[in-house]
């Protein structure tokens, strides 16, 4: 993280937030700012609880305590569509795509593009359109397809990670949440996912990363966020740490909850 | 740097493949009804093909109220007992002398309400598809039954109303139109607009459109509600046709509605439910049925065929949808 960013008001900021399931209290009492352009990475081991926090973040679940402020304003995200429309967009581990639809269709679900037909109130999709921008949305990743027809299902695993994350900045998304971008992804999937991130954060946009890989983690991020038993035990820039540094802070993280 | 394209063995095999996915059944149609029209005893006679028009475009319209609902992933095994039902309620206030619009009136309100009641139970009630249909069934059944005693309505019914399958329009026969109508309804619904490509989402990916902000619940009960209007249109005209009502009227569509709709999802749009593939396998199964006859097959042999039709298109289709998952 920069001086610029450390000084600057969080983008989205969480103060004392808490999410029970029944009598299994999965996150406790957690703040986190989270400023502009910054790449934060999230870890933690199993059970840490920084899937709940993602949830809580990006709407899929209500916090049981605690509030969050988007620009400083409160906000409360009830669904997945709120967070969206307040520009926090989850790229899930499963990418949340349609494998039969199109390209074009997943990019613009739920947001298509329309056009007037014969009445004014009459809207019909604008197809050549959606095309068009999923085009370009991909090209901004650098992601060369040229058919915007082709069925997710027959494209790599990093090429559907690229359309997860068109259908995001389709959405303008201010923050973008990967959730585990590069597991179940062989090596040159992974060198293409990692190069969309950092394609990402040279565009300016915020990235929120959940992973279990550190080398990745050293590779993109800004700042580590290291989990344990619910609880943020380390938030620091990553500068000068290692894949084996933060492996042992989030052992020691483990040993300290047990 | 010039590229030349030259196409490879593989390549032309695999454009080969494409073409006989998604058009290799609507050809096998073609030939069944070539064979038929030259081999069939009086199968292209105009009487004849006037029969078979009419009773595809019952059928049709049937099947495609049951695509609108596969799109959204839900089944509706009510259609048939809710056209009957409907049929009974038009045809008890035609012959209580009711005016014809207000037949037909009552008749797609009866299949939209049964639609709703549908699209309620599965999306509130979180009753599945298979069963909240099937209980819908039985209860429009036996109303059908209450409302009859389990006798037809049958008389000199008004034009006004019998027209509305036996005229023609134009020089048009009215079914056709009819049939016409709600296909390009339901095609445009589906690829034109915004709630079609919600549906088409809500159906491919549950979770993936609720995540992208779409109301999945209400494509849902979209597409039971129209499920059921297409069966309370049908219901009108196979009661305007026959000038007569009973209870079961339409049960005899359900299998054959259900073929059609998986066998149009063999074509066009391999292992999706397409309007267009509906409207073809229909007149595919019609003609088949009609030619069977003619060629002196006895009666049980109809069943017999659909149902290796209806086995057959779902292991086509599943076969269809695992050979493009693998083809990355």
């Amino acid at each position: 993280m920069t001086d610029v960013a450390a000084n600057a008001s969080p983008l989205l900021s969480l103060r004392g937030i808490g999410k029970n399931y029944g009598p299994v209290v999965a996150v406790r009492d957690v703040d986190l700012d989270i400023h502009t352009g910054e790449v934060v990475a999230i870890c933690g081991d199993n059970g840490a609880g920084k899937s709940s926090l993602i949830k809580v973040m990006s709407g899929a679940e209500e916090p049981t305590s605690g509030t969050m402020q988007m620009r400083g304003k409160d906000v409360h995200f009830a669904s997945p569509h709120d967070a969206l429309e307040h520009g926090v967009a989850t790229i899930y581990q499963d990418l949340a795509l349609a494998p039969r639809l199109s390209i074009a269709q997943n990019v613009f679900m739920g947001s298509e593009l329309t056009r007037p037909f014969v009445l004014p109130f009459l809207r019909l999709l604008d197809k050549a359109k959606m095309i068009e921008e999923s085009r370009r949305y991909l090209s901004k990743l650098s992601v060369a397809i040229q058919d915007m027809t082709r069925p997710v299902e027959r494209l790599s695993g990093g090429q559907r990670q690229a359309v997860a994350i068109s259908r995001a900045l389709r959405w303008n998304a201010d923050i973008i949440i990967m959730d585990e971008p590069t597991a179940a992804l062989g090596v040159k999937e992974t060198a293409l996912v990692l190069d969309l991130i950092r394609t990402l954060k040279a565009g300016g946009h915020t990235v929120i990363l959940i992973s279990h890989n550190m080398r990745d983690v050293v590779a993109l991020a800004d700042r580590v966020v290291i989990m344990g038993a619910g609880r943020k035990f380390v938030d620091r820039p990553i500068d000068g740490l290692t894949a084996d540094d933060l492996t042992h802070l989030i052992m020691s993280g483990n040993a300290r909850a047990a | 740097m010039s590229v030349t394209t030259v196409q490879s063995p593989q390549n032309r095999r695999a454009i080969l493949s494409e073409i006989v996915g998604h058009y290799g059944t609507a050809i096998a149609g073609l030939v069944l009804i070539a064979f038929f029209v030259t081999f069939a005893p009086n199968f292209a006679t105009p009487v004849n093909i006037v029969n078979v028009i009419k009773d595809t475009s019952f059928l049709a319209i049937l099947a495609i109220g049951f695509t609108l609902a596969f799109t959204v992933a839900e089944l509706d095994l009510s259609i048939a007992e809710m056209a009957s039902l409907a049929a009974v309620v038009a045809g008890w206030l035609v012959q209580s002398q009711y005016p014809p619009l207000a037949a037909v009136a009552a008749a797609l309100a009866v299949g939209a309400a049964l639609g709703a009641i549908n699209g309620y139970g599965v999306t509130r009630l979180r009753v599945p598809s298979l069963i909240m249909t099937l209980g819908t069934a039985a209860v429009a059944k036996g109303l059908a039954f209450m409302i009859t005693q389990g006798v037809a309505f049958v008389g000199r019914w008004p034009v006004g109303f019998t027209g509305l399958a036996r005229g023609t329009t134009f020089g048009l026969p009215n079914l056709v139109l009819w049939l016409a109508g709600v296909s390009l309804f339901a095609y445009g619904l589906v690829k034109w607009t915004r709630t079609g490509a919600h549906m088409v989402a809500t159906g491919e990916a549950d979770e993936a459109a609720r995540l992208a902000g779409i109301a999945t619940a209400r494509m849902k009960r979209i597409g039971m509600l129209l499920s059921g209007v297409c069966a309370g249109i049908t219901a009108v005209l196979l009661a305007a046709n026959l000038s007569s009502a009973a209870p079961n009227m339409a049960g005899d569509y359900l299998l054959y509605a259900i073929a059609a709709v998986l066998l149009g999802m063999t074509m066009f749009e391999p292992g999706k439910p397409n309007i267009g593939g509906t409207l073809f396998a229909a007149i595919v199964l019609k003609v088949l049925g009609n030619g069977l006859v003619l060629m002196g097959a006895p009666y049980y042999v109809q069943d017999i065929v659909l149902g290796i039709i209806i086995i057959g298109s779902v292991a086509f289709s599943a076969s269809a949808m695992k050979k493009a998952a693998f083809k990355v």
